[in-house]
C-alpha cells in the first residue's frame, strides 16, 4: 500500500504560523474584538522565519500569529461575552437609528462590563512578574491622566488613570522607593526600585494635554492597552498597599470619585491632584511604622569578591541615606515653580511641603513659617526673603537625589547660573573613560584632587613651608625610634637583674637549675610577618590559574575583553598624565612670573 | 397425595434460590411497618390528641337536635372547606417530597385579564397609585446602583490577585476542592475555560527591548554643553544619512530618465504611433537602392556546404593535437606540484583561517543587526526611532520655560510597534460620504415640504 501523501504546509513552519484572517475564522470574532483581545491577553504578531513558507506559498507580507497563540485565546472565556455583546451593540445601534434615545440610554447604562482580573493573573502568575512590566504601564497611565474626554476613549478612563497614579505615587511616597530622577524636555523620568525591580516611567510636564494628530495615533488601540494597564495598576496598588501597611483604597480629595462632576476647570483639577499627594495616608490599625530592614547580611556565594561585597555594602548604605534624606526639613514652593515633581520627590525623602495657600488648596503651612528650611523659586530675585531659610532653585532637589547627598547651595541659590543637570541614566558599565577631574567633581561631591593645592596666592608660603615640614617629621621619626630604643634597654636591664638576684645559691644547683632552664627555654617569637607583596604575588598567581579554567569557547572574547580594558586603562593614564605635566608646567609659569614680578618690585624699590 | 418433603439442605446459590429457601418474613414486615410509618407519619413523633379520643359522650347517644342552618350559611362555611375536586391533588402519604425545591407554577387567575388591565390603567389614571409608583421607581433605582456598584470591579480592585484570592471567573469549583482529590483530576474535571493556563512564551522582541529606553543625556533641559553637543552631532548625522538615501533614491529613480519636453514628447508619440504604417513618399529617400533593380532579401538563405574527407581528417587531427598538450600540461603540472606541497599547505591554511574570520565577523554582523532590527509584522514598515532633537533656542534652562516638541503618545505608539507588541499601522481616516441632494420634481412639491425646507434652513442658522 502506498502511504498517504502528505499535503504541503501540514506540518513545519507552515503549520505554526496562521494569518490574521484564518485567526478570525477560527475565532469568529470581528477584526475589532480580535484587535482587543489580543491586546488584552497580550497576544502579539510574530515574526517568521522563513515568510514564504509561514505564508503556505503565499507573496507578500502578511501579519502572522502562532497557531498556537490562537489555540491559547480559543480557551479564553471573554471571547463569549464579546459574542454577547455583540447583541448590545445591536440593540444600541438600532436604538440609535430609530431615534429612541430613551432605550439607547438604558441600554448604554446597562451594557454589561467584562472582567479581565484574570488576565491580569494569567499574564503575571507572580508579583514581581507584574512590577516588571509595569514601565510601558505606568507612562501610558501617566500620560492618559492628562486626557480630556476623547471619542475613542472611554469616558471614565482618563479618570480612573488620575486615581491610580495618584495611588501609585502615594505608594512610592510610603515605600520611600524612588531612586533617580531626570528632567528632560520630553517630561519627568522617574526611576524606582520595588522588590528588587527598577520601574523608569516618564510623566509628561505640566499635566496639560497636547491637541493629538488624528493620523499620527490609532487612539482605540492605545486605550485598550490603557484599559488592561488601569486594571494591572490597580491590582499592583492593592498588593503595594496591603504590604506597606496601608488601607486600600486611600480616602483622597473629592476630585477622584467619578459621581463628583462638579469640577470640570483643568486647573482645579491638577491642583486637586498635587493636594491629594500631599495627603498622609491611613495606616492598617494595629500595624506599626515600616520597619527599617535590617543589615545586609553576608552569605558565602560561589564568586564571593570582596571588592563587590563592599561596592554593594556601601550601596545600600546611600540608599539608606537617600531615603531620609530630606526628614524634619520643611519646604515651600514658590507658585510659579511646577509642584507636582517637588511634592513627590520631596514627600518621598521625608520631606514635609507647603504653598502659597492663597493659590492653591492643600496647602499644610504657611510661607511665614519661620521653621522653613528651604524655600524652592524660580524667580531671579525676591521682594521679601526671610533669614531663617535658603531659597534655592528646583534644580537642587533633583540633583540632590541624584547625588544622593544634600548638595551643597550655593551653586543653586537664587539667581545663580544654574549648573547643567546631568543624567543619573548613564551606563555605569562604561565607566572606563578618562573624566578630567573638573568634572569627576561635578559628579561626585566627595572627590577630591589628589594634587590639590589652596589658592594661588598662599602656594608660595606653602612651598616653602614644605621643607620645614620634612624635617619636622624626620624628627618626630627620630624621637619615636629613640622611645623604642630606650624601652628595650629597659626591658634588657630587668632581665639582667633578674638573673643577678640568684647569685647566692650553690653552683651545682645553678648548673641544674641552668641546663633545665634550657630545656625549658622559651626562645622569642618571631611574629609572622605578611609580606603584602608576597601575598600580591600569590594573588595574581591564583588569578592566571583561574583564568586558564576559562572555557575554549569563551576565552576569545575574555582575552578581547582584557586588551580593551589594558587599552582604555593605559589611554586614561595617559591623559591623566599629560594633564599633570600640563598642570605643573602652568604652575611653574606662574611661578616664575611671580618671582619675575617680585624682582621687579625689589628692584623698583631699591 | 405426595407431601413436601422439607428438603434439609438446598442451594443457596443466586439470590433467587437463596430467598426462596430462606424466610424473610420479618424483615419484610418490618419494612412494610416502616413504610406505613413513614406514610403515615412516626408513632412515636405523634401527639397524643391525635392518637387519643377522650370519650365524653359515653355510651348512650343522645342525638342532639341543631337548628337546621341556612342554605347560604352552609354555603359559607363550606367555602373555607377545601373543595372535593381538589383534594385529590393532595399527598396522601406523609413521605416527603424528594424534589425539595420545585419551580413555582403560577395559580390559575394569576396573569391578568383583559378586564383587570382596563381597571388598573382607569386607577393608574386617577392617580391612586400614584405614590407607590414613584416609590417603587425610586426602590428599583437604588437596587440597579447598589448592583452596579458591587459589579464595578475597576473601581475598587479589592483581591489579593497575587495572594490567596483567586479571580472569579478561573479556578477549579467548589465541588472538586477537596484534599482527597487529586491535582491531576482537579485538572482534569475543570471546563478549559476556566483553567488558568500558562501563556506561549512571548516574541523575544517584545520580551528583551526595554519599553522605556534610558534618555541620551543631551535631552537634560539643562544639559551641559558637552553632552548636548553630542546629541546634536547624532542628530545631524542622522539627518545627514537620510539625505543621503533621499538622493540616492532620487537619482535612481527620477533622475534617471532624462527629461523631454511637452514638444518633444508629443513627437515620440506620433512616431511610436504611426510605426508600421505606409510613410508618406519622401523623394530623398529613394536614391542608391534604385540603381540596380536586382531583388534582395533581408536574410538570404545558408547554403548547406559539406566538408570533404581531408579537411575532417584535418579537423580532427587538430582537436587530437590540442587535447594532448593539455593532457602534457596536467602532467607536467603533478611532478612540480609535488615540490610545491608545502606552500600550497600554506596557502590553503592561511586562506581557511582568512574565511573563518570573515565567518566571524559575518555572524557577530548579523546578530548585531537582529538584536536592533524592526520587526516586519505587516505590510506597513515599523517606524525607526529618531533621535531626540532639541533646538538649542529652545533650551531656557528654567523649569517654568519648557518647550517640549516630542509627542509623547506618538513615541509610545511607536515604541510598541518597534517592540513588536504592535503591527505597524497607518491609521485610515474615514472619508466623509457624501450625500446626494436631489429636488423633487416641481408637480410633486408641496406647500409643507417648501415650508420643510425653509424651516430647516432657519435652523440651520
Amino acid at each position: 500500500m502506498v502511504s498517504k501523501k502528505k499535503k504541503k504546509y501540514s506540518s513545519g513552519e507552515g503549520a505554526q504560523f496562521m494569518t490574521r484572517k484564518a485567526a478570525l475564522k477560527k475565532l469568529q470574532l470581528s477584526l475589532k474584538d480580535f484587535r482587543r483581545i489580543c491586546i488584552l491577553k497580550g497576544i502579539y504578531p510574530r515574526e517568521p522565519r522563513n515568510r514564504k513558507r509561514a505564508q503556505k506559498g503565499a507573496g507578500g507580507i502578511k501579519t502572522l500569529y502562532h497557531t498556537k497563540d490562537i489555540k491559547f485565546l480559543l480557551h479564553e472565556p471573554i471571547i463569549w461575552k464579546l459574542r454577547e455583546l455583540k447583541v448590545y451593540q445591536q440593540k444600541i445601534r438600532r436604538a440609535r437609528a430609530m431615534r429612541e434615545y430613551k432605550n439607547m440610554k438604558k441600554y448604554l447604562r446597562d451594557y454589561p462590563e467584562i472582567n479581565i482580573d484574570h488576565i491580569v493573573k494569567e499574564r503575571y502568575p507572580t508579583f514581581v512578574d507584574a512590577l516588571r512590566d509595569l514601565d510601558d504601564c505606568l507612562t501610558l497611565c501617566f500620560l492618559f491622566s492628562t486626557f480630556p474626554s476623547l471619542k475613542k476613549v472611554p469616558r471614565d478612563q482618563s479618570m480612573l488613570c488620575r486615581r491610580l497614579t495618584v495611588e501609585f505615587m502615594h505608594a512610592i511616597i510610603a515605600a520611600k522607593a524612588l531612586r533617580r530622577v531626570f528632567v528632560s524636555v520630553k517630561g519627568y523620568y522617574y526611576q524606582v526600585e520595588l522588590e528588587g525591580q527598577t520601574i523608569t516611567w516618564i510623566v509628561p510636564h505640566h499635566f496639560s494635554f497636547q491637541p493629538q494628530n488624528k493620523d499620527e495615533v490609532d487612539f482605540k488601540i492605545m486605550s485598550t492597552f490603557v484599559e488592561f494597564y488601569t486594571m494591572m495598576l490597580g491590582f499592583v496598588n492593592y498588593k503595594l498597599y496591603h504590604s506597606l501597611n496601608l488601607v486600600y483604597p486611600p480616602k483622597l480629595t473629592a476630585a477622584f470619585s467619578a459621581d463628583d462632576k462638579e469640577l470640570i476647570d483643568e486647573q482645579a483639577y491638577v491642583a486637586e491632584r498635587i493636594a491629594a499627594m500631599n495627603l498622609s495616608l491611613a495606616r492598617v490599625p494595629g500595624s506599626n511604622e515600616a520597619e527599617e530592614l535590617p543589615e545586609m547580611d553576608i552569605f558565602d556565594t560561589e564568586d564571593n569578591d570582596p571588592q563587590k561585597m563592599e561596592e554593594a555594602k556601601l550601596e545600600a548604605e546611600k540608599v539608606k541615606k537617600l531615603k531620609t534624606m530630606f526628614k524634619g526639613l520643611k519646604f515651600f514652593i514658590n507658585r510659579e515653580v511646577p509642584r507636582e515633581p517637588l511634592v513627590f520627590i520631596i514627600r518621598c525623602f521625608g520631606g514635609e511641603v507647603s504653598w502659597d495657600k492663597d493659590h492653591f488648596v492643600g496647602a499644610t503651612f504657611d510661607e511665614t513659617d519661620e521653621s522653613i528650611a528651604y524655600q524652592i523659586v524660580d524667580r531671579p530675585s525676591m521682594d521679601k526673603q526671610y533669614l531663617s531659610r535658603y531659597y534655592v532653585q528646583p534644580q537642587w532637589v533633583f540633583d540632590s537625589v541624584n547625588a544622593r547627598t544634600l548638595l551643597p547651595i550655593n551653586k543653586y541659590l537664587m539667581g545663580a547660573v544654574l549648573p547643567p543637570h546631568l543624567s543619573p541614566f548613564v551606563d555605569k558599565t562604561k565607566d572606563q573613560v578618562y573624566m578630567p577631574p573638573e568634572e569627576r567633581a561635578l559628579n561626585d561631591p566627595n572627590f577630591k584632587p589628589l594634587n590639590e593645592e589652596s589658592g594661588s596666592d598662599i602656594e608660595e608660603a606653602s612651598d616653602e613651608d614644605k621643607e620645614e615640614e620634612e624635617q619636622d617629621s624626620e624628627e618626630d621619626g627620630d624621637a619615636e625610634a629613640a622611645l623604642a630604643k630606650q624601652y628595650q634597654q629597659e626591658v634588657e636591664e630587668d632581665s639582667d637583674s633578674d638573673e643577678d638576684q640568684d647569685d647566692g645559691l650553690d653552683p651545682e644547683k645553678k648548673k641544674l637549675a641552668k641546663e633545665k632552664k634550657k630545656a625549658m627555654a622559651v626562645t622569642a617569637g618571631v611574629p609572622h610577618k605578611e609580606h603584602p607583596y608576597q601575598k600580591e604575588i600569590e594573588d595574581k598567581q591564583a588569578f592566571r590559574l583561574r583564568e586558564k579554567l576559562v572555557r575554549k569557547k569563551h576565552r576569545n572574547l575574555y582575552k578581547s575583553m582584557k586588551a580593551g580594558q589594558e587599552k582604555r586603562k593605559k589611554e586614561i593614564w595617559l591623559l591623566r598624565k599629560k594633564r599633570r605635566l600640563h598642570d605643573e608646567k602652568v604652575k611653574e609659569e606662574k611661578k616664575a612670573e611671580k618671582r619675575k614680578q617680585r624682582m621687579q618690585a625689589l628692584e623698583a624699590s631699591t | 397425595m405426595s407431601v413436601v418433603k422439607k428438603k434439609k439442605r438446598v442451594s443457596k446459590k443466586n439470590k433467587k434460590a437463596w430467598g426462596k429457601y430462606s424466610d424473610i418474613r420479618d424483615v419484610e414486615e418490618f419494612l412494610e411497618d416502616q413504610r406505613l410509618e413513614e406514610r403515615l407519619g412516626k408513632f412515636e413523633t405523634k401527639p397524643d390528641s391525635e392518637l387519643f379520643v377522650v370519650d365524653t359522650a359515653g355510651d348512650n347517644d343522645e342525638v342532639e337536635d341543631k337548628k337546621p342552618i341556612s342554605h347560604k350559611l352552609q354555603k359559607r362555611a363550606k367555602l373555607k372547606e377545601l373543595p372535593k375536586c381538589f383534594e385529590v391533588l393532595l399527598p396522601t402519604s406523609k413521605v416527603q417530597d424528594p424534589n425539595a425545591k420545585r419551580n413555582h407554577v403560577n395559580p390559575i387567575g394569576f396573569k391578568p385579564t383583559a378586564l383587570s388591565k382596563l381597571k388598573q390603567k382607569k386607577l393608574e389614571e386617577k392617580g391612586v397609585f400614584e405614590k407607590k409608583l414613584q416609590e417603587a421607581k425610586k426602590n428599583r433605582q437604588l437596587a440597579r446602583d447598589k448592583k452596579r456598584k458591587a459589579k464595578q470591579v475597576r473601581q475598587n480592585f479589592s483581591k489579593d490577585l497575587w495572594g490567596q484570592d483567586l479571580p472569579e471567573s478561573k479556578g477549579i469549583p467548589e465541588t472538586l476542592v477537596d484534599e482527597f482529590i487529586s491535582p491531576e483530576a482537579q485538572l482534569h474535571n475543570v471546563l478549559p475555560t476556566q483553567r488558568l493556563r500558562p501563556k506561549p512564551p512571548l516574541a523575544k522582541t517584545v520580551v528583551t527591548r526595554a519599553a522605556v529606553e534610558a534618555p541620551h543625556p543631551g535631552v537634560s533641559y539643562n544639559p551641559s554643553y558637552q553632552e548636548h553637543q553630542e546629541l546634536l552631532q547624532q542628530v545631524g548625522q542622522h539627518e545627514m544619512k537620510m539625505m543621503k538615501r533621499e538622493a540616492h533614491l532620487n537619482r535612481v529613480t527620477t533622475g534617471m530618465f532624462r527629461r523631454v519636453t511637452q514638444q518633444e514628447k508629443e513627437n515620440q508619440w506620433r512616431e511610436e504611433m504611426s510605426a508600421g504604417l505606409p510613410q508618406p513618399h519622401n523623394p530623398a529617400n529613394d536614391s542608391g537602392s534604385e540603381t540596380d533593380n536586382e531583388y534582395k532579401a533581408v536574410n538570404p538563405p545558408v547554403k548547406n556546404k559539406k566538408k570533404d574527407h581531408k579537411a575532417r581528417r584535418k579537423q580532427r587531427e587538430r582537436l587530437e593535437e590540442k587535447e594532448r598538450l593539455k593532457r602534457e600540461k596536467i602532467d607536467k603540472k603533478k611532478i612540480t606540484d609535488l615540490y610545491r606541497l608545502r606552500k600550497l599547505q600554506s596557502t590553503i591554511q592561511t586562506r581557511e583561517q582568512k574565511q573563518a574570520e570573515e565567518r566571524a565577523k559575518r555572524l557577530e554582523k548579523r546578530a548585531a543587526t537582529e538584536a536592533t532590527a524592526l520587526p516586519a509584522l505587516s505590510a506597513h514598515k515599523t517606524p525607526v526611532k529618531e533621535p531626540d532633537f532639541v533646538d538649542p533656542k529652545q533650551l531656557s534652562g528654567d523649569l517654568r520655560n519648557i518647550q517640549s516638541t516630542t509627542n509623547l503618545l506618538r513615541d509610545r505608539f511607536e515604541s510598541l510597534q518597534r517592540r513588536g507588541a504592535l503591527a505597524a499601522s497607518k491609521v485610515m481616516m474615514k472619508k466623509k460620504r457624501k450625500l446626494k441632494s436631489y429636488f423633487k420634481p416641481g408637480h410633486k412639491v408641496t406647500e409643507k415640504d417648501i415650508e420643510k425646507y425653509v424651516n430647516r434652513n432657519v435652523k440651520k442658522k
